[in-house]
């Protein structure tokens, strides 16, 4: 189950990334086709789908670096620690992110979500609902609830 | 009365680093528990919530992982063995060549790739055998490739300065970029001139002056490599292309070059491509949380209680400066680079902003003085790959490194207190009011 997570996750990393790259290079270049009268007008539609990239790479990278225990942090006292008291001390650290992912971007970002739809907010260039480009905080939150509980029971 | 809130933040924080909860985490558990003080919770959660979403909605913080992919692309070994070449046949003929090889190198290939990390590893990689072998102890080799390798961080184009950028409000991207050349050279001359200092002392030995056609095809060797900063920092400079635009430009010429030099395969792609989305979201969550931290700060009014109780100190810029330097060079000994810079720019600006210093220069003090910090024990990124490069103990490189810490603070002081060395080239190219 971990494992096809993570699999997944790392694809779509990858075709953000790939998006990202293609989509602010075609601003870049449609500016200049613009100026020289090749297109009619420069894009504008890509800076704003650019930073909602950016918020779902950002925010889905965390989860998986949040599985892969990449994120800094400052480890003198868990690297002190020997056996079971290490044990402990990493479970009370996995608590402690299952409560900040759980209260912050489940809840704070799933009722975030539900009011731009409720308020019908929508984005200013493309249109689409902004509900659908925060609803990576809820879907983040998840998958880093989900990494550190699995974190929690399978270290027995 | 906001020091309960002062009081919540600062003791949630601190615990949470201490027991070695991750820093994003850290920084929104405790903004999450500060702003319980003051609203009802569900209210709190979906601040928090909307904070981080924002804080992440920028189109200048997509420089960050462009950035770091053209940084991947090039960090190939053949890149760094042409720079160590140009290096080399410039000033291989100082006292202690191979060390002032070692420090040029290190500061134009972090430049290109923008980690110091990388910069330490690919760099003292090749330079450690090398200085080895013309008797340079372990240790001292180490040394001069730790202290050197943070340059590329102050010297642009530079994601510390972009998340400064950000954290400062504001503050222009090409401006920082531009203001980072003279701080990030003056570090680099006063390692070289602790190098040279040793090289004379312990005799190490020294290249002969090289011939103009040698200098000549080292130069053309390394210059598709350095072409990307000129396109870079000119594009930036003469307003073609923002900082943002400039970065998807690197990607394309990193690409296209590694692809040329065979350095990379399509094959690697993915490998690069994933591990630059990684850590691009390592640096992403932290803005986040940072961002909801700031409101946060903002919204109980903690900065300017933090000035006034500072102004209450001292109301001499020369001493304020002094008191944040101090504070931020304890800070840098625990704390990564970017976290630091996110979390104290909104509590610092402010004080030193009414005292007229201008937000560029103070963004150039922070990073420099935060550089130092990465060099250090318990917790510097660079001092652990550099040591491990160089297969040498952590405790063995701490005396060697010593002179170095002098060097970088007696420039981290030139740098605070002379503003033109980093407002002045801004100030040429028309980058600053």
């Amino acid at each position: 189950m971990r494992k096809t997570i993570d699999n997944i996750l790392e694809k779509v990393l990858i075709i953000l990334m790939v998006l990202m790259v293609v989509n602010v290079t075609w601003q870049v270049l449609s500016r200049y086709l613009a100026k020289w009268g090749v297109i009619s007008q420069a894009s504008t539609a890509t800076e704003e789908l650019a930073r909602f990239l950016l918020i779902w790479l950002g925010l889905l990278g965390a989860s998986y670096a949040s599985g892969k225990g990449m994120h800094l942090a400052i480890d003198l006292l868990p690297q002190r620690l020997e056996g079971k008291k290490q044990q402990l001390l990493k479970r009370l650290i996995n608590v402690l992110i299952v409560i900040f992912a759980f209260l912050a971007m489940v809840i704070g970002g799933g009722r975030l979500v539900y009011l731009t739809f409720a308020l019908e907010q929508s984005s200013a260039a493309i249109g689409i609902p902004l509900g659908i480009v925060y609803i990576i905080l809820p879907i983040s939150g998840v998958l880093i609830v989900y990494y550190a509980l699995s974190d929690i029971f399978q270290a027995d | 009365m906001e020091w309960l809130e002062i009081l919540t933040l600062a003791l949630t924080f601190l615990t949470l680093l201490a027991l070695g909860v991750p820093i994003a985490y850290s920084i929104g558990l405790s903004s999450l528990c500060t702003l319980w003080v003051s609203m009802d919770s569900l209210t709190d959660f979906t601040t928090i919530a909307q904070r981080m979403g924002t804080g992440l909605d920028s189109f200048a913080l997509l420089a960050i992982p462009f950035f770091i992919l053209a940084g991947q692309l090039m960090n190939q070994g053949g890149i760094a063995d042409r720079l160590i070449a140009f290096a080399k046949s410039l000033i291989g003929w100082l006292p202690g060549g191979l060390a002032h090889v070692n420090i040029i190198a290190n500061m134009l290939f972090g430049a290109i790739s923008g980690s110091a990390v990388a910069s330490a590893s690919a760099i003292g990689g090749v330079m450690h055998k090398r200085m080895v072998k013309d008797g340079y102890e372990p240790e001292m080799s180490a040394s001069v490739n730790i202290s050197s390798a943070v340059t590329g961080l102050i010297i642009p184009p530079s994601n510390v300065l972009i998340v400064y950028s950000l954290a400062s409000g504001g503050a222009s991207i090409g401006a920082l970029f531009v203001a980072g050349y003279i701080p990030g050279f003056l570090v680099g001359l006063t390692l070289m001139v602790v190098a040279a200092y040793f090289a004379v002392k312990k005799k190490y030995p020294r290249d002969p002056i090289a011939k103009f056609s040698e200098t000549w095809q080292a130069f053309v060797a390394a210059l598709p490599s350095l072409l990307l900063l000129i396109i870079v920092i000119g594009g930036i400079i003469g307003g073609i292309f923002t900082a943002t635009e400039a970065s998807a430009i690197a990607v394309l010429y990193a690409l296209t070059l590694s692809l040329i030099y065979k350095e990379i395969s399509w094959q690697d792609m993915p490998k690069i491509l994933l591990s630059s989305a990684n850590t691009t979201a390592i640096v992403m969550i932290l803005i986040a949380t940072s961002m909801a931290m700031s409101w946060v700060l903002a919204f109980e009014n903690i900065p300017q209680s933090v000035s006034e109780a500072m102004l209450a100190v001292s109301d001499n810029p020369f001493v304020v400066l002094l008191i944040i330097n101090i504070t931020l060079l304890v800070v840098g000994v625990f704390m990564d680079i970017t976290p630091a810079v996110l979390i104290f720019t909104p509590i610092f600006l402010p004080v030193v902003e009414q005292m007229g210093i201008h937000p560029v220069h103070f963004g150039i003090i922070m990073v420099l003085n935060l550089c130092i910090g990465l060099t250090t024990p318990p917790v510097g990124s660079v001092l652990f790959v550099g040591s491990a490069v160089a297969k040498v103990r952590i405790s063995q490189v701490i005396r060697p490194l010593l002179p170095m810490f002098v060097a970088m603070i007696l420039a981290l002081l030139l740098v605070t207190y002379i503003p033109q060395l980093s407002m002045w080239l801004p100030e040429v190219f028309g980058l600053v009011k």
